[in-house]
């Protein structure tokens, strides 16, 4: 059944004598001038209305106006309802509430609300509005309603080089919430932007493009985490899955910074040579303040090879129970690619001292690089100290007849003071 | 041949959105210009792209797009303009709660005539996989390599002229098609049920169907082949030409075809990966050299024979490969070989180096030891030619490795070794172990005198 607002402006005070229940209304019914959907909360939406409504002047004997608002079948918030005079309409023109002085000297609004009455077991309320003399007011209602929800999509086409992406940001609103939009001009405020669907019908979904981007720089890196990906399969024991990822910053910058980039669905493409499109997969989009970096996993890179070999390991005992762990890894990395690539191989201290002494060390593994490391390996540490990223660069895949080389680094450290 | 009712409509509504009626509509079909399959092999997903001619007016522009008894994921059908673009922008897209498997753009467009347009959207339903077969000479030297790639749309039906490419690689999906599907509209069974199968058959079969609709009439431009194409990390075979499959049958089409391709034979001794007895493998690389390296070649099942002499074929395995890119090596396991016999023997053993604990009344416990053993490995070869034998071997707890023979550790338990066993001889490898036992034990590792 389809839900129902209605305002209802009662040109007298109610019949308020016996229950609540037998209320007695004449009223008039002020239509929606205007809705506008305010979305920036991701749990609470927000919906404002704007009606003409016409008010008596307030007297001593017909006492205020009296504005009744009840819904069915939707899922407002009640305590969240707010009734604003924005304006008063003079024929063709529309002014500001002005203020007004009293016979004692103090001054109030020409159109002021005196109190809100909740009747009893109903989906509605009263408002009490006083008003200096009868006019025809532009009043804003605002209420918070549930099921009225968006979500946030995208799509990225990456040049062929995959140095850019074309970056579109949908808002999908979907609209469960009992009550159609759809009888007037409805608009979308989000990130000071409005949007116009026309309208957002009873259990409708629409999706409008928000924001495109065009030629967001990307970066495009390869990671190796033996501890999170596990061996690739029985056969190739010593080999994990690269990870292939693109990496974006949102700033204006790098051509956005607009907004943050909100959590949602990002599917991606990548231009082929013939001018078409091609899927290249789809990742969770985690939210992306202004200034940080979304990154994006494209899957499993099958033409970068990594195989990881604990080449030399020994335990030392230092005195009593305490121990060093004495490591050497061996990475054996071939590039089959024709263009250059940065392997980014993450090491997690922590579990490699659980591993080869069964003991956690006390809060993190505290480790020092040794000198056999060998030098090609650049490090970073972007996951905090315990999980250091060694940066290794591999050649492209030799043109021609040559074939591909295995590029060969060791790292070498010692992880102390584990008991 | 079959035709099938439509996948999918696509309809031009010519009135304008507000007056637009709620049940009755007056709407003109515009016919499919092309369409194109995108098969993933990693994911059951495939891209369908369909291209029509529109006539749009100025203004604001009502589309209808509907699609019913497929799993067809919602949140990706796309409309976009392929011509005037600029003029032609689709407002917003409207899934109406009233009619489930209905969606509608609104699009606006500042250019009055007809224009290309593109419709894509992802479907479930269709795969495609790799398969080999290589044939050996008698002398196995080289072999003939060829490739196949094979698309199943096991629908019980008759298709043709599908215009269909083939995506290697692993994408990633965070979603699966089929649910995607289910949360719009009529539900849709649940995987692994009959009624989820016929429904992925019925998917495939009117998928076939519209590309071969959309075909009919056209002629082929270029030769029957696959077009190979690298993009990203990833390799696409684009089938060309017009093809018909019989009723049930799958579609297999030559990818590769290698001949002469030279290989090296390797027998691998890895008790711990293999089991306990030498296992033959045929290595190539995937290079020009070896008459190969134009692709990378997809995961897909390899059956290797060899010519017997007679003009007949013997059958030697039937093996799983992964992928394997350019400039590659593939190894192609083909199982323990009955004609390489490995005999392991524990020739001599010895305790000494002995500690004790000693209790406050005098007697005395074994704590520590070493144990020294000696061991033969004995490779008997009853083939005619020389074999190769990589042998790796892993020792647990802390052991001191030694033999006359070169041998090399290849991780922190582990030895490798390599020798050459001559045909229809017998090759020994003697070696010495020293186990550090009890308290004698410092350390977790083999290490290599």
């Amino acid at each position: 059944m389809r839900g129902m607002l209605r305002l209802l402006c009662a040109f007298t005070a109610l019949v308020t004598a016996g229950t609540a229940s037998a209320r007695i209304k004449l009223v008039a019914l002020p239509l929606r001038e205007r809705v506008e959907i305010q979305l920036e909360n991701g749990r609470y939406t927000l919906v404002e209305e704007e009606r003409i409504v016409p008010l008596l002047k307030s007297t001593a004997k017909s006492g205020n106006n009296q504005i009744d608002f009840s819904w069915s079948n939707t899922t407002i918030d009640k305590n969240s309802i707010q009734f604003r005079p924005i304006g008063i309409l003079e024929g063709d023109k529309e002014r500001p509430i002005r203020k007004i002085k009293g016979a004692d000297g103090s001054t109030y609004d020409e159109i002021g609300v005196i109190n809100v009455s909740y009747p009893p077991n109903e989906n509605a309320l009263v408002w009490e509005v006083f008003a200096h003399q009868g006019c025809a007011v532009r009043v804003r209602v605002s209420y918070l309603i549930r099921n009225l929800t968006r979500t946030f999509n995208y799509k990225a086409v990456a040049n062929n080089a995959e140095t850019h992406l074309l970056l579109r940001k949908y808002i999908q609103v979907r609209n469960y919430c009992g009550e159609d939009f759809g009888l007037t001009k409805v608009w979308f405020g989000y990130g000071g932007r409005l949007l116009y669907p026309m309208a957002v019908g009873q259990q409708e979904e629409i999706k409008m493009l928000l924001y495109r981007f065009e030629k967001v720089p990307i970066r495009k890196t390869y990671t190796y985490d033996w501890y999170a990906h596990g061996k690739l399969s029985k056969e190739k024991p010593f080999a994990s899955r690269v990870l292939m990822h693109y990496v974006l910053k949102n700033d204006q910058a790098n051509g956005l910074g607009v907004v943050p980039l909100e959590p949602g669905k990002v599917r991606i493409y990548i231009q082929d040579r013939r001018g078409g499109e091609a899927f290249l997969g789809e990742d969770w989009g985690a939210l992306t303040p202004i200034g940080s970096e979304m990154k994006l996993n494209l899957g499993q890179s099958r033409d970068v090879v990594c195989r990881r070999m604990m080449e030399f390991k020994e335990v030392r005992v230092t005195r009593g129970d305490l121990r060093d762990v004495h490591c050497t890894i061996r990475y054996e990395i071939e590039n089959f690619k024709d263009v250059p690539i940065t392997l980014d191989i993450i090491e997690q201290m922590n579990r490699i001292a659980k591993q080869y002494t069964g003991k956690n060390p006390r809060g993190d593994a505290q480790w020092e690089r040794l000198d056999r490391t060998s030098e090609e390996i650049r490090f970073s540490h972007e996951y905090g100290g315990h999980s250091p990223v060694l940066h290794v660069a591999l050649p492209a895949r030799p043109k021609g007849d040559a074939k591909v080389q295995k590029t060969i680094v060791r790292f070498q450290f010692v992880i102390r003071n584990i008991w | 041949m079959i035709r099938r009712a439509l996948l999918a409509t696509l309809i031009l509504a010519t009135l304008a959105p507000g007056l637009r009626a709620k049940n009755v509509d007056l709407v003109t079909l515009p016919k499919r210009h092309t369409v194109q399959l995108t098969i993933y092999n990693s994911e059951d997903i495939t891209l369908v792209k369909e291209t029509r001619y529109l006539t749009f007016k100025k203004g604001l522009n009502m589309l209808q797009f509907s699609w019913a008894n497929t799993l067809i994921d919602p949140t990706s059908i796309e409309l976009r303009a392929l011509e005037h673009e600029k003029e032609i922008e689709v407002l917003a897209t409207v899934f109406p709660g009233q009619k489930p498997q209905h969606l509608l753009w609104r699009v606006q467009s500042d250019y009055s005539g007809q224009a290309k347009v593109e419709v894509s959207y992802f479907i479930s339903g269709l795969t495609w996989r790799m398969d080999y077969v290589s044939i050996c000479d008698p002398n196995e030297d080289a072999m003939h390599f060829k490739g196949f790639v094979r698309v199943f749309n096991n629908t019980g039906e008759e298709f043709d002229n599908a215009e269909v490419r083939l995506i290697v690689g692993k994408i990633n999906l965070v979603e699966k098609i089929a649910d995607l599907a289910r949360r719009y509209g009529r539900p849709v069974p649940r995987p692994g049920t009959k009624d989820y199968d016929q429904l992925r058959r019925k998917a495939a079969r009117q998928s076939f169907d519209k590309a071969a609709e959309a075909m009919k009439g056209t002629v082929a431009t270029a030769p029957k082949g696959i077009v190979k194409e690298g993009i990203s990390e990833y390799f696409m075979f684009t089938v060309q030409g017009e093809e018909t499959v019989p009723n049930g049958w799958s579609k297999r089409m030559r990818a590769l075809n290698a001949e002469g391709v030279k290989f090296d034979i390797r027998h691998r001794v890895r008790a711990h990966q293999y089991g306990p007895r030498p296992v033959r493998f045929f290595i190539f690389t995937n290079d020009k050299e070896h008459k190969l390296g134009e692709c990378p070649l997809p995961d897909g099942t390899v059956r290797v024979f060899r010519d017997n002499g007679r003009d007949g074929l013997t059958f030697l395995a039937e093996q799983k490969i992964a992928y394997v890119p350019i400039k590659a090596k593939a190894e192609i396991n083909l199982g323990v070989d009955k004609l390489v016999v490995l005999v392991r023997r524990k020739v001599a053993s010895k305790f000494y180096n002995f500690r004790f604990r000693r209790d406050n009344q005098g007697r005395e416990w074994v704590i520590g030891w070493d144990e020294e053993q000696k061991w033969t490995d004995e490779v008997r070869n009853y083939r005619a030619k020389p074999v190769h034998v990589e042998l790796r071997r892993q020792y647990p707890g802390d052991v001191e490795f030694s033999s006359e023979l070169k041998t090399r550790v290849f991780d922190y338990r582990t030895i490798a070794a390599d020798f050459t066993v001559a045909a229809g001889q017998r090759f020994e490898y003697p070696s010495q172990i020293v186990i550090h036992c009890g308290v004698n034990a410092k350390h977790n590792r083999v290490r290599v005198r």
